[in-house]
């Protein structure tokens, strides 16, 4: 017969198991709020989202022939219940932002960041080497349409990853951070929505 | 002879200063780059090459033929930029720029780069700033601005905030084109890119992709010349891809467009500054000899001969409107003489001044008897208000426009560069026809019978009523009359 110690009492098997049972149901849980709050449907809820998402209506990752739509989430979230929570978690100081920073659902005000938010996504798939990407490419089956984009994605890409050549695929375009003018960019959102000289900065203090 | 106020000393100093400048100290054909090659084959610049002979494996094949890629100069070497730099953008991690602007052949070419710059080839776009609204709102219509006009007089390049480059501005390969960096021209609208091939560059087709057509029809005029002629049969023995171009030394069997405008002969200095041995201004209702003002800061402008010389020192508003500091000016004379200096590697002195002659004798035919005449009517009728001042809403309008403009310019290239049937059929004969035939009757309808009269009496010494020989009593079989029943 095996000796069971004696703290291991009825009272703390229950504990365990209903504790068990508890991480179980929180890991799904995880899994199913991971998997719900990266849809495009959850993203777009706000609606400075939406405003993001139009662009990425346009673009070959929200049609692509193969039919294989990338969401929200497929590629800014990461995979693994844990990296994912985790970026939710990051994620949740933009939400803050949505509720008490600028008013992202104003288009004008929500392009003059666009920038920031372009060059902060960069710098993340630049930091897991563009993994999301690769849950999709594989870069040896890169064929494409063109003689060389196979032996290109072989050759030319030692100490490089996805983001540093395929960027401005899905968003609106923003240059690289290196050649980003705050000022050309600023002038520019003040032709499009038809403001004042001088308004976009004055608008981005806010 | 270079006009100050008067003949003293420094002026005699200065005719002799501006006859070398004119090219009395011949050189040869291009400029050798004198910069030590350590200014190019940048190391991070063989990337590049990598990559585009995969990815454009046909711009590279042109580049690897070039004399760039011989002497190692590689795609950074023209393509870099700084990150301020309004066009400046990241690529594979260089920072390059799309446009390579004739700043930057000037890094190495600075002479050639200096010459364009300041030639009327640079200020392509503003030569046709008082043209284009008028033909672009009621004429062609402004979606054809990007793809006719501004193809070859160039774009203003315009860079949104997003450092992408407009699509009505860019691609453009015309030769005034306003760079991002401020510069004007584009080296790539005769030097076909990435080649950037001396032969090809010239020839007259490095040329006539743009000057071709009833506003500078140099590509047919020339064909149908003599030397046009010659050209074609004799391609073969052009040495067209020499070193050295010299006419005369390094070819004879034609002359191109290069030749007269801007080789070198002996003697004569070649010059990108195209246009700078042109005498008469071709391209007006009215032709006028001119004299090319030469700025302090080396920019240039044409002036009618009509106008008192500017003196040397004196202020003059350059072609953008800005004031500058007049340094020298080259006479229609000396500008002639220059061209002179091409024609006699082949033609004796008589049989040049003869040509010279032939030449100024139909420029001065045409604006007597119909630039003039049809500029001042048309001045006459706005001043009456018998024309409102929207261009072309009025027949007499495009009429006057393809009289001065299309068989106008026909007439005046063709005598320029001897063809004569672009100056006489072609030419002269259209004017004619359109003048007494159109444009006249279109007067009266719109004057009233006296008031055309009187203005056809005033502004054409009324020779436009009365022909010169009487009326014949010898059948005329040309109009009719005269002949036979059939």
């Amino acid at each position: 017969m095996i000796s069971i110690p004696a703290f291991i009492t009825r009272h703390v098997l229950i504990a365990l198991l209903l504790g068990g049972f508890a991480g179980i149901l929180f890991v799904l849980f995880l899994i199913e709020f991971d998997h719900v709050t990266g849809s495009e449907e959850f993203c777009t809820g706000c609606h400075s989202m939406e405003l993001v998402a139009e662009p990425y209506r346009d673009s070959a990752h929200y049609n692509p022939a193969s039919g294989v739509r990338a969401s929200c989430g497929d590629c800014h979230v990461s995979e693994g219940v844990f990296a994912a929570t985790w970026d939710h978690i990051l994620g949740g100081k933009d939400l803050w932002a949505q509720l008490f920073g600028p008013d992202y659902d104003d288009p004008a005000i929500n392009a003059l960041h666009t920038p920031d938010a372009a060059f902060a996504a960069r710098r993340w798939f630049q930091k897991n080497d563009s993994a999301t990407c690769r849950r999709c490419h594989v870069q040896d089956a890169i064929n494409g349409s063109r003689a060389n984009t196979l032996l290109i994605h072989q050759q030319e890409t030692q100490g490089k990853s996805c983001i540093d050549c395929h960027y401005n695929l899905v968003h609106r375009r923003v240059p690289d951070e290196k050649t980003f003018k705050r000022d050309k960019w600023n002038r520019m959102i003040e032709q499009e929505f038809n403001l004042a000289s001088g308004k976009a900065d004055e608008l981005l203090q806010h | 002879m270079v006009y100050a106020k008067n003949h003293s000393k420094p002026t005699l100093l200065l005719c002799l200063i501006m006859v070398s400048w004119l090219g009395v100290v011949g050189i040869a054909w291009a400029e050798k780059v004198k910069l030590s090659p350590d200014n190019w084959g940048k190391a991070e610049g063989k990337a590049c090459i990598d990559c585009h002979e995969k990815s454009s494996p046909g711009l590279t094949r042109q580049w690897e033929e070039s004399a760039h890629a011989k002497a190692g100069v590689n795609c950074l070497d023209c393509h870099q930029a700084l990150p301020a730099d309004d066009d400046a953008l990241e690529h594979e991690g260089r920072v390059i720029a799309t446009i390579v602007s004739p700043k930057d052949c000037g890094r190495c070419h600075t002479i050639e780069s200096t010459e364009t710059q300041n030639s009327v080839h640079s200020q392509a776009v503003a030569l046709i700033g008082d043209k284009l609204p008028g033909l672009a709102d009621n004429l062609s219509g402004k979606a054809l601005i990007s793809a006719g006009c501004t193809q070859c007089h160039g774009s203003f390049v315009a860079v949104r905030g997003d450092g992408t480059l407009t699509p009505e501005s860019w691609p453009n390969s015309g030769i005034g084109r306003i760079n991002p960096d401020g510069s004007r021209g584009s080296c790539s609208a005769c030097h076909g890119r990435h080649q950037f091939s001396k032969a090809q560059a010239r020839t007259p087709e490095a040329c006539t992709w743009c000057h071709n057509g009833s506003d500078s029809p140099d590509d047919e005029v020339f064909e149908k010349s003599k030397h046009g002629a010659l050209f074609t049969s004799h391609r073969d023995k052009m040495n067209l891809a020499s070193d050295d171009w010299v006419t005369g030394k390094d070819y004879s069997a034609a002359p191109t467009c290069v030749t007269c405008h801007m080789g070198a002969s002996p003697g004569l200095k070649a010059s990108h500054d195209v246009g700078m041995r042109e005498a008469w201004s071709l391209n007006g209702p009215v032709s006028e000899k001119q004299y090319l003002v030469i700025f302090e800061d080396g920019e240039r402008r044409e002036l009618p001969d009509t106008q008192a010389v500017p003196r040397r020192g004196s202020d003059l508003a350059k072609l953008d409107g800005s004031i500058g500091k007049v340094k020298a000016v080259a006479t229609p004379k000396q500008r002639r003489q220059a061209m002179g200096k091409v024609c006699i590697e082949c033609h004796s002195k008589g049989f040049t001044d003869g040509f010279m002659r032939q030449f100024d004798d139909a420029i001065k035919y045409y604006n007597e008897r119909f630039g003039k005449p049809a500029q001042s009517i048309m001045r006459a009728l706005y001043e009456k208000s018998l024309l409102t001042t929207t261009a072309f809403d009025e027949p007499l309008e495009f009429t006057y426009w393809k009289l001065w403009h299309d068989e106008g310019t026909k007439l005046r290239h063709g005598a320029a560069m001897a063809s004569p049937n672009h100056s006489g059929w072609q030419g002269v004969h259209q004017v004619a026809q359109l003048f007494y035939g159109t444009f006249l009757s279109q007067l009266r309808e719109l004057a009233g019978e006296e008031t055309a009269n009187a203005l056809i009496g005033e502004y054409t010494s009324g020779w436009a009523q009365q022909k010169e020989s009487a009326a014949s009593t010898a059948p005329i079989p040309l109009v009719g009359y005269g002949v036979d029943k059939p």
